[in-house]
């Protein structure tokens, strides 16, 4: 057997070699040189909650019990109702919220970095694996009413304008203004990791919450999120969305199954 | 027996073009194909950042430390005058949502994801910068119309995309030409 002989030696390669050594050396001094001129002084760092969604974090905030979660939760049904529904506007319901972003504001109450006078001193009582079951048990709390129950609830008055207004911010967003639709990160359409679910929310607290992170007395949102959104609502747009959500699904015309 | 022997001789006999420096013409080539290639598929991004280093960061932890956190966002001037822009892509919402650049000099951007896959794009121009989790794409970009531009996300990122487009407003150099180091600039309602 013969072989041929290599066709990448000889002069022609060693000059080949060289434009490749050359051309990498070159790439290496771009990165240098970008490197070295960016040294500039950064402003005083503001974090906005020292919760990261980070495998660990997911790991810890979805392996909580939620019998536990049940025995804990006899001190939280005083104000959020004994089946996860409050009978006060401004207090939020929890039953069915999404384990994450239950466990991403315990963590933000304790840290500090969401401010409530009732909420602060209550969660800096508890471990990371008491939001856990905590977080566990209220998202298995179910959302719809008992089937069995008869009594007739007196279904909200909604106002045409106030809804369609809150509808077309849902749905749709306002490309001009780059606000995305709600339903595409609160459900049902998708969700993204720390939003909570608004169908079944009442309206009292999240007129509260928008204006609070519009005013800035709420800013524990994961890179400015909430706030870059909510600051380029209308007082009547935070209004109409409040009502919209707090009406719950059944009054939504449909909208949320 | 045959097509080994036929094989031989076509080894044993390249072209004439191979024998006296084809070699270097045809690597020069093969280069040159490459690195078009990787323009072409976009495979750019990470092959440079691992060349560079320096351009990696955690997406889940942009928050906490490094040079995306909230404070940092937006247009910075640097310590030889030029000036560089930060912003995060996510779902669904660029970050500042409104950015302020000078018009007629070369801007420095760096972009981040925070989740998915997005294509800041410049509307009116052919400029777009992919921002991908976990690598700082940057792009130095000229500017030289003042006024307002939307710069729409033109990568499909999930139910949100239609609506995700931040602003961009160009205006003269004057007005940026009090920019403190330790301040940054953006025209996002906050």
């Amino acid at each position: 057997m013969r072989y041929a002989k290599p066709v990448l030696l000889g002069r022609g390669a060693l000059s080949a070699y060289l434009v490749l050594v050359l051309s990498l050396v070159l790439l290496f001094c771009k990165g240098i040189s970008q490197s070295a001129t960016r040294a500039e002084v950064q402003p005083t760092i503001q974090i906005p909650s020292n919760v990261a969604w980070t495998e660990e974090t997911i790991r810890l905030a979805s392996g909580g019990d939620a019998f536990r979660g049940l025995l804990w939760s006899r001190r939280c049904s005083h104000c959020h109702g004994s089946e996860g529904f409050s009978e006060e506007g401004g207090i939020p319901d929890l039953a069915g919220l999404d384990r994450l972003s239950l466990w991403k504001q315990l963590q933000d109450f304790r840290a500090g970095k969401r401010r409530s006078a009732a909420m602060q001193p209550i969660a800096s009582g508890l471990s990371d694996q008491n939001i856990a079951d905590l977080a566990a048990y209220f998202s298995m709390l179910p959302t719809s009413p008992d089937p069995q129950d008869n009594r007739a609830f007196p279904q909200p008055i909604l106002d045409r304008l106030h809804t369609s207004i809150a509808v077309r911010l849902v749905v749709f967003g306002d490309a001009a203004r780059g606000i995305p639709p709600c339903q595409a990160c609160h459900g049902p359409v998708g969700f993204i990791k720390g939003a909570p679910s608004l169908m079944t929310q009442n309206g009292t607290y999240l007129r509260n919450q928008m204006q609070q992170f519009s005013d800035g007395s709420r800013a524990n949102d994961i890179n400015v999120v909430m706030r870059s959104i909510v600051n380029q609502l209308t007082d009547v747009e935070k209004t109409s969305l409040a009502e919209f959500y707090g009406a719950g699904p059944q009054s939504a015309g449909g909208l949320h199954p | 027996m045959n097509a080994s022997s036929s094989l031989q001789s076509t080894n044993a006999s390249p072209p004439g073009m191979l024998r006296k420096g084809g070699g270097f013409i045809l690597s020069v080539v093969l280069l040159g194909l490459t690195l078009l290639a990787l323009r072409y598929y976009e495979v750019d991004l990470p092959i440079y950042s691992l060349l560079e280093g320096h351009n990696r960061v955690d997406p889940a932890e942009l928050h906490l430390s490094g040079e995306f956190v909230e404070s940092n966002l937006g247009t910075a001037v640097n310590a030889d005058g030029s000036y560089t822009v930060r912003m995060i892509a996510q779902q669904y919402l660029f970050v500042p949502q409104c950015i302020v650049v000078p018009a007629g000099v070369p801007v420095q951007f760096r972009v981040t994801s925070a989740d998915a896959s997005h294509l800041l794009s410049f509307s009116g121009t052919p400029y777009s910068i992919q921002a991908a989790p976990g690598y700082v794409s940057t792009a130095e970009l000229t500017f030289d119309r003042e006024g307002q531009f939307p710069m729409p996300c033109r990568r499909f990122c999930g139910p949100g995309h239609y609506a995700m487009r931040a602003q961009l407003k160009v205006v003269n150099r004057d007005q940026l030409a009090n920019l403190r180091p330790y301040e940054r600039i953006t025209c996002a309602l906050r």
